[in-house]
């Protein structure tokens, strides 16, 4: 085409199109001088970045957002629409995470939602930068996403279209480094055009790689990307959560907070359900409606309950009313009867009404004006007709009639709530019955330490997480076995269990927890008491009842942080013993063991079976096995032989349990705390007398005076270390299954991907043969 | 490399004559220059747009793959968007597979949780293509319907290609574009002169030009009055049904991700399964038949859960659910309403007509630029 065009300018014809077939003319010269002209190209380069900036980004959103409105009017161009495509796609998908964050209960799961919209986008740019853009950089020079700034100032990728040639946009030190790169003969005439020509190519190479290899690497990096994020985005909300709900329970005292915070929480649509039911009666079913809204926000059912018990309380407080009493008797009773009452009489009725008794009717009749006896019969009827009624209506008020009290109990309830609500969300962080508090996380990383110690192949990884107790069990008396794997599994669990200890202990979260709650279920009963309302006020704090809301508090969390605990203590227990029974004085341990109590201690394979037993029992007893003294199927031990194994087992701990204890650790405070929980397994748990089955009922929140009682034993049985293992090792396998799978997939297409890349951009024979001819040919 | 002019034109007539098997028959002859799909899309509107989509996809996973990777100089823009499709495809298998391939290699309780979460993965990625493609019929067909603009009206272009150390020979090739794909260059040439639409030269725009509302008198030179039009209608089309079928690609991923899902048979093997364990059933009943629990045939079943799904998206139990629901579902409906509002709209009614005319609109006091 320049040929052309430079002949057209120098009034030449063209050889190819003057020939012999194509009519001749002649071209006149165009005279621009003084007319109109094109204004010249200002396009430029933009520099060749792997990664756009921030400010850049931001800079280009706005305008995409500004083309927006252009677009709205009709005016807008393809680049802009192109661009509109982009910014709309990212619109919606942030409008589905947000559907998604909205959707899911848990915070890691919400912060998933984004985190996938944010690791979707980024692959999508990601993976054509690093696996094509970048290594085709290096290697030939040519930047395939080369960007250049057109004249109207549009950003546009100079390679996008490879029949519309921009390549004259190339500079020098462009042609000469790709030329370098591209090993072009320096004497090659026509040298630059070749290295265009050379650079084009390669673009449209790795423009088609990227569009062949996206569809596989943004889906599997994106889920990749998730997966890696998922750990440290669940401990950074761990972190927030527990930092948050502290100052939030600092903040506690301040009135102004709980009083946003009850705005917050407040039944916005409490007022409209009054006026809307007002003229209902006060029935069960109005009652349990009222009752749920009114204790929502404390999430107890017996505080509900109780609740709708302070309803049912609620009367009519109707008083001597002539009306009243006229509509109520219906001229039943001759209107000279009220005439003729005296005042104490009236004051008789009136307390009577009130009340709802008939008891005083004698005492208001005595001078009544009608003193035939059949008078008096049918005046005593009616009058008692209307007590009842009264009494009724009393009993029974209409929603309209009682609104100031509900009003009045709702008002006492929702600060209490608030505060409580406060609490609630500072025990959840911590020890709530979900994923993602720190009793959860650190669970989790309890059991994958345990799992990372026992050093699994993926098939015994399988097996583990299919329970194969074999298996299992070999693990662990490999671990045993060996020396520095021990101790090193000892020292990383007692860490971590030793760090929820100091976290969990007395003066740390359980205490707060029990304080707060006391102040602030004192403070609301006290409150719930002064308004007359007896009842919630009990359910919330009392000396005498048990089974109130505070007290629910302090055990619930009592317990959550005990399960656990005596979980972990019995892993370290188990791990304990597995090293005890492969030490070599253990047989002569249990042959002394049984000849104090007179069995035979030359009965090796009963020796065996024991040991058996109690490898057994370490891995997989439940507080079932425990209430049933082993003699299930499974285990069969005799009394003697079951106090013989529960003494090795809770024999006090002795320091240096490991030879290379962390210096993070209070070893001696540790075995304190390891013996302490032995000792009182042994007393609640393991004791021969203790008989679980006597005591069928499940606990109450009084605790046990006498003994434990069945959630307390449970506790202290923690979960079966066998169990346990098989639940970390099935999460461990699931994922590792999958990251195999779509890991090596991503591998082998990046493999795929960068060894394409190295026959981009390269000579095709027939350029090598153009190139060695037009050398050749000067 | 620069090719002249001369060996181009040279190149065309011959391929012209190669091209028509040597008959000057009506579609060989138009098979050699560029032409509007008109009556085939009237006549045969489903197979034109199966025939094309699948020319495109087979080109998308073969031809042009082989071109790009070679680095032909005949590579253009075309192929590039047309290769879009395969990650389009690819990727939306890879979605489904990272939710669902691995899960049975797990346990059964954990396969069974993976694989309802897999089931409405899958189901949404498909939803979002669906309902991305679809939805932008809601604002193209009223603009169609109303202004006879066919922002989708295909066209067959010939391309010529150069002769590369592959391909010496058959250097022609066809692609399938449409004829209002770019706002900037549409192809108006192609509806000049254009039968389908009448004798008259300028006949379509003529057409479009009056269901504008432009006056006969106005339309004396109806391109030029009606292009800028028909280009500001075109930039409005794609605008709003490219924002809203974002949107109602979204919606169609937050129904597929209710509940309801969870208990249908996707699986091919098992639906068979079902259907032969039912009609032994059925036999093994005899006269009490009717007792046996109904097979829904996989439409049935589609639709009921189809049904509840959105129920359940729009009018969940959970108000923040209920509320982020309607507003996903709103923005769709509201940005497809507010594109048919804006296009349907003749704002323009009566612009440039020769009463108004009188006033110039060029300013003369601006310097002028010739593109």
């Amino acid at each position: 085409m320049t040929n052309v065009l430079n002949a057209i300018v120098s009034n030449k014809v063209p050889e190819s199109i003057n020939n012999g077939n194509t009519p001749s003319f002649t071209y006149n010269t165009y005279n621009s001088e003084g007319k109109i002209r094109p204004l010249d190209y200002k396009g430029k380069l933009l520099p060749s970045k792997i990664f756009g900036s921030p400010v850049e980004y931001a800079k280009d959103l706005k305008q995409d957002v500004l083309n927006i409105g252009k677009a709205v009017k009709g005016r807008a161009n393809d680049h802009e629409l192109g661009r509109i495509n982009d910014l709309a796609m990212k619109m919606g998908s942030l409008g589905l995470a947000a559907y998604l964050f909205v959707k899911n209960p848990l915070k890691l799961s919400k912060a998933m939602e984004f985190a996938g919209f944010g690791t979707f986008f980024a692959s999508m740019a990601l993976w054509p930068k690093l696996a094509i853009q970048l290594p085709l950089k290096l290697r030939t020079g040519v930047d395939i996403h080369q960007k250049y700034i057109d004249s109207q100032g549009r950003k546009k990728m100079l390679h996008q279209d490879p029949q519309y040639d921009l390549t004259d946009l190339y500079t020098r030190e462009d042609l000469d480094r790709m030329g370098e790169k591209l090993h072009v003969n320096e004497n090659l005439p026509d040298r630059d055009n070749f290295i265009k020509q050379r650079a084009k190519k390669t673009a449209v190479q790795g423009n088609t790689m990227w569009m062949l290899t996206s569809g596989f690497a943004t889906p599997i990096l994106s889920a990749l990307m998730c997966n890696r994020l998922e750990k440290p985005i669940g401990k950074a909300i761990e972190c927030y959560e527990n930092i948050s709900s502290s100052i939030a329970m600092k903040k506690d005292t301040q009135s102004g907070f709980i009083a946003r915070l009850k705005q917050k929480l407040a039944d916005k649509s409490l007022e409209k359900f009054i006026q809307s039911n007002s003229d209902k009666i006060m029935d069960e079913k109005l009652i349990h409606e009222l009752s749920e809204r009114l204790s929502k926000n404390v999430n107890s059912a017996s505080f509900q309950d109780a609740v709708a018990e302070e309803l049912k309380l609620l009367k009519n407080n109707i008083a001597f009313d002539e009306n009243f009493v006229k509509e109520a008797v219906r001229g039943k009773i001759p209107q000279d009867l009220f005439t003729s009452l005296t005042d104490k009489q009236k004051t008789l009725l009136d307390k009577a009404i009130k009340e709802g008794s008939t008891r005083s009717i004698s005492d208001i009749l005595a001078n009544a004006a009608s003193s035939s006896k059949h008078e008096q019969m049918n005046l005593r009827k009616s009058l008692y007709d209307l007590l009842e009624r009264a009494k009724k209506t009393q009993e029974t008020p209409k929603l309209s009639q009682v609104t100031d009290n509900v009003k009045a109990l709702y008002s006492s309830v929702a600060r209490f709530a608030a505060e409580k609500s406060v609490l609630d969300r500072f025990i959840d962080a911590r020890i709530g019955d979900k994923s993602g508090t720190y009793i959860a996380n650190q669970w989790n990383r309890v059991g994958e330490t345990l799992i990372k110690s026992l050093h699994l192949n993926s098939k015994e990884l399988k097996a583990l997480s299919q329970g194969n107790m074999d298996v299992m069990r070999e693990k662990l008396i490999q671990l045993a076995v060996d020396e520095n794997l021990y101790n090193k599994a000892m020292s990383d669990l007692m860490k971590l269990i030793y760090e929820y200890e100091q976290k969990t202990g007395s003066e740390k979260f359980t205490s707060i927890i029990g304080s707060k709650a006391k102040e602030i279920c004192t403070r609301a009963s006290q409150n719930m008491r002064e308004n007359g309302f007896e009842k919630i006020a009990d359910k919330v704090s009392s000396s005498s009842i048990k089974g109130t809301i505070e007290n629910t508090i302090n055990v619930n969390a009592a317990e959550r942080v005990s399960g656990a605990k005596s979980s972990f203590y019995r892993l370290i227990q188990a791990l304990d013993m597995f090293k005890i029974i492969k030490d070599n004085n253990f047989t002569a341990k249990i042959q002394s063991a049984l000849s104090d109590n007179g069995l035979d201690s030359q009965n090796h394979e009963r020796i065996e079976y024991l040991t058996k037993q109690l490898e057994k029992i370490v891995m997989s007893a439940t507080s079932t096995d425990y209430t049933e003294k082993f003699k299930t199927a499974g285990f069969k031990l005799t009394e003697k032989e079951y106090k013989i194994l529960m003494g090795i087992l809770c024999e006090p701990t002795e320091k240096n349990i490991t030879r290379n204890m962390n210096s993070y650790i209070n070893e001696e405070e540790f075995c304190k705390g390891l013996n302490a929980y032995k000792d009182e397994f042994m007393s609640k748990v393991a004791n021969w007398q203790n008989n679980m089955t006597k005591e069928l009922s499940r606990r109450t929140v009084t605790g046990a005076t006498n003994g434990a009682n069945a959630v307390e034993r449970n506790n202290l049985v923690g979960k079966p270390i066998a169990s346990m293992i098989q639940d970390i090792a099935k999460q461990t396998y699931n994922s590792q299954k999958w990251l195999k799978i779509f890991g090596g997939a991503m591998a082998v297409l990046t493999a795929v991907t960068l060894t394409a890349g190295l026959f981009m951009g390269r000579k095709s024979k027939i350029e090598k043969q153009v190139e060695k001819e037009s050398i050749k040919n000067g | 490399m620069v090719y002249s002019l001369g060996i181009q034109n040279q190149n065309i007539n011959t391929l012209r004559k190669q091209v028509s098997f040597g008959k000057e028959d009506k579609k060989s002859k138009c098979e050699n220059k560029d032409r509007l799909l008109i009556e085939e899309k009237k006549k045969h509107p489903v197979s034109t747009a199966v025939k094309i989509q699948t020319d495109k996809l087979v080109n998308a996973f073969t031809k042009y793959p082989q071109k790009g990777l070679e680095g032909s100089k005949n590579a253009n823009f075309y192929e590039f968007l047309t290769m879009g499709t395969v990650p389009y495809l690819i990727g939306s298998a890879a979605m489904i597979s990272v939710f669902n391939l691995a899960s049975k290699f797990f346990s059964t309780p954990d396969a069974v949780s993976a694989c309802k979460l897999g089931k409405k993965m899958g189901i949404g990625v498909i939803a979002y293509g669906i309902l991305k493609n679809i939805s932008k019929k809601f604002i193209e067909v009223p603009v169609n319907l109303r202004y006879g603009i066919d922002v989708n009206l295909p066209y067959k272009k010939v391309i010529n290609e150069l002769p590369e150390e592959r391909n010496k020979d058959n250097l022609v090739s066809y692609e399938y574009h449409k004829a209002y794909e770019s706002v900037d260059f549409p192809r108006w040439d192609l509806f000049y002169d254009n039968e389908a639409y009448g004798k008259e030269r300028t006949a379509y725009y003529k057409q479009v030009g009056k269901k504008m509302g432009i006056s006969d008198e106005d339309l004396e030179h109806a391109d030029q009055k009606v292009k800028p039009l028909i280009k500001e209608k075109l930039i409005q089309t794609k605008l709003f049904s490219t924002l809203s079928s974002y949107f109602w690609a979204a919606t169609g991923v937050g129904i597929a991700m209710q509940k309801p899902w969870e208990n249908m048979t996707l699986n091919p093997k098992k639906r068979i399964l079902n259907y032969k364990n039912y009609k032994q059933a059925v036999k093994q009943a005899g006269d009490k038949a009717k007792n046996v629990a109904k097979y829904e045939n996989i439409f049935k079943e589609f639709g009921k859960n189809f049904v509840k799904s959105f129920k359940e998206f729009i009018n969940n139990e959970r108000k923040s659910l209920r509320i982020a629901g309607r507003t996903l579902f709103g923005a769709a409906v509201g940005l497809t309403l507010l594109g048919n509002f804006v296009t349907l709209l003749n704002f323009n009614k009566g612009k440039g007509s020769r009463e108004k005319a009188a006033v110039s609109l060029i300013d003369e006091s601006k310097e002028k630029v010739v593109c």
